[in-house]
């Protein structure tokens, strides 16, 4: 018998626990040749906000030791773009839709749900097409992930993502402006993620997902200037791995809603350190940079893991790891 | 960002889009050409790549060096099934790897990306100026042109007499030396500046960015098109990460090298960017 993979986040069911992160794969049309968007678990898109965002100044991105560092900035076409070019593509999908939503105060995080909210239009998650992989609602928003973790702007972004009494309360603000289920996306650059973790499910979000990235800084010595025009940015990649796997320890034994982890995917192994950590689901998102593949290959893993340790139920997982 | 402020100046020319694929390709060869220069012969099973389109490759399978680096085809032949080349500098880590690699051996590949550079018009003079990094490109434009019945100038520049790779250039080609100790003493933006036709012209670019940034003034000073090929860090390379983001001229934000490019029109861009 095959294993079951499916988990539940909320009131939402996704098909499998491999997700693809938000920013890495833009609103899905990008890779829509390379990568089979529809057969992973979740597509977390790019950040929207309510106004158009050109981004930062290049140079943008950087390598480091196993990993990268990023200051994109938040670019994105702004709420009436998205609703406008984006969503129809988005309807289209047979895999659970979870749009990223940022701002720069409270009022903004709201209302760019409460205009994806009236252009999406009501959500039930039993509302499943005949033959739709389960997650997906067809209205093109299955669910929020609250950014309030981006190192790369200046107001919000990690602002927000540091201070638990604000987290509870923009939480509890897009609680009221939604049912659809909210992802409150976590920074590691705190001291303790575990009461940033509670503050959100106190606020009531169905999920935390962590982590985004790691500021991080590289200069070149020649030039004797930062690589980066902005000077830092978030490092990602399997440089930051360990740094997730124990915020999502720490993350997990401080909350009762599912955890979702990330940072340095690349493999089956990767992913399942997340799991039996105890993330109830995982997001690929730099690893689909080096191998469109990545997520795919991470789920057959997982699988082949599961079968060949005769455990039948991939939530299982999160209980499985010895003290 | 597409979406964002006017639409890109776009003339017609080879193809702007084309089926990306990820496949393992086979290695036929891999030879230097000059001292830190290599020629890359893969098999190519995906779909036929233009002149400044581009394929990423990745350098490791372990997460050191991590991201896939970019390569632009210096040529295609065969059909489906066929094969490309590249002409790569050994700088890095990622590219002393891909020297390391023999006859045979396979390579994880995604392509082809990006848009191409488009064909001049009829009554444009195509001169092609570049060198370093936009050797592999321009060889490829140039035989495209030539096959296509037109008669390019090609103007290659290097630092040195030493530095000129052992391959077999068209000829014509004026070769130019920082130093002298080869052909013409300057750069294909001089030797332009000097051997200009009277008429209209379209002028090709590709390699350090004040190069193309001193090819983007001659041409607007002479009022002659420019494609230039601009390079930037990626990581996606597929339009997706935003990361490789380049200034537009109109100060309506920033285009992306990946998909946008990498070949723009030399009005589309603020060719002033930090290097």
């Amino acid at each position: 018998m095959s294993p079951e993979l499916a988990v539940r986040i909320g009131s939402l069911e996704l098909a499998n626990p491999v997700g693809l992160a938000s920013g890495t794969v833009g609103y899905g049309s990008e890779y829509e040749e390379l990568v089979d968007i529809d057969s992973m678990g979740a597509l977390y898109t790019k950040a929207v906000t309510m106004e158009a965002r050109p981004g930062n100044r290049p140079p943008r991105i950087v390598e480091t030791p196993s990993g990268m560092l990023n200051s994109i900035g938040l670019a994105n076409p702004g709420v009436e773009a998205f609703v406008a070019e984006k969503l129809p593509e988005l309807r289209k999908r047979r895999c659970a839709v979870i749009v990223n939503v940022a701002g720069s105060t409270e009022a903004e995080y709201r209302e760019v749900v409460e205009r994806i909210e009236e252009a999406a239009g009501p959500w039930s998650p039993g509302r499943l097409e005949p033959g739709a992989v389960a997650g997906a609602s067809g209205t093109g928003v299955d669910g929020y992930e609250v950014n309030v973790s981006c190192p790369n702007v200046r107001h919000g972004g990690m602002a927000f993502g540091t201070d638990p009494a604000q987290i509870e309360g923009l939480t509890r603000s897009l609680r009221d402006a939604t049912s659809r289920p909210i992802v409150v996306k976590l920074t590691p650059n705190v001291a303790d993620i575990a009461s940033i973790a509670a503050a959100a499910e106190a606020g009531g979000a169905d999920a935390v997902s962590c982590i985004n990235t790691l500021v991080g800084m590289v200069i070149d010595v020649k030039a004797r200037r930062p690589v980066l025009a902005m000077g830092t940015g978030g490092l990602s990649g399997p440089a930051v791995r360990p740094v997730g796997v124990a915020s999502c320890y720490k993350a997990a034994r401080a909350v009762g809603i599912p955890v979702i982890g990330l940072g340095g995917i690349l493999s089956a192994e990767d992913a399942l350190q997340y799991l039996l950590a105890g993330a109830r689901a995982v997001q690929v998102g730099t690893g689909t940079f080096v191998d469109p593949r990545c997520a795919r290959r991470v789920l057959a893993g997982i699988e082949a893991w599961m079968a060949a340790n005769s455990i039948a139920k991939v939530e299982d997982i999160p209980g499985l790891l010895k003290p | 960002m597409e979406s964002e402020g006017p639409s890109l100046t776009v003339p017609p020319g080879f193809l702007h889009h084309s089926a990306v694929q990820q496949f393992d390709a086979r290695i036929i060869g891999n030879r230097p050409v000059a001292e830190s220069w290599r020629e890359l012969t893969l098999s190519w099973e995906a779909e036929e790549p233009s002149p400044g389109q581009f394929l990423t490759f990745r350098p490791s399978a372990s997460s050191a060096p991590l991201l896939r680096r970019p390569l632009a085809f210096a040529g295609h032949s065969g059909d489906s099934g066929g094969r490309v080349s590249v002409i790569y500098q050994v700088r890095g880590e990622a590219t002393r790897l891909l020297a390391g690699l023999e006859a045979g051996a396979a390579l994880d590949v995604l392509g082809p990306l990006g848009r191409g550079f488009p064909l001049p018009s009829s009554d444009e003079v195509p001169l092609i100026a570049g060198g370093g990094i936009g050797l592999g490109p321009l060889l490829f434009l140039d035989a495209r042109l030539r096959a296509a019945g037109r008669s390019p100038a090609l103007v290659l520049g290097f630092r040195t007499a030493a530095a000129i790779p052992e391959l077999e250039l068209p000829g014509g080609t004026a070769l130019c030396t920082d130093d002298g100790s080869a052909g013409f003493r300057g750069t294909p933006v001089d030797w332009i500046s000097r051997n200009a036709p009277a008429g209209p012209a379209r002028l090709y670019g590709c390699g350090p960015l004040p190069m193309l940034a001193a090819l983007a003034g001659l041409a607007a000073e002479r009022g002659w098109r420019a494609s230039l090929s601009a390079e930037q860090w990626m990581a996606c390379g597929v339009g997706a990460c935003m990361g490789c983001a380049l200034p537009r001229s109109d100060g309506g934000g920033y285009l992306r090298a990946c998909a946008d490019g990498p070949v723009f029109e030399a009005g589309d861009i603020d060719w002033r960017l930090r290097p």
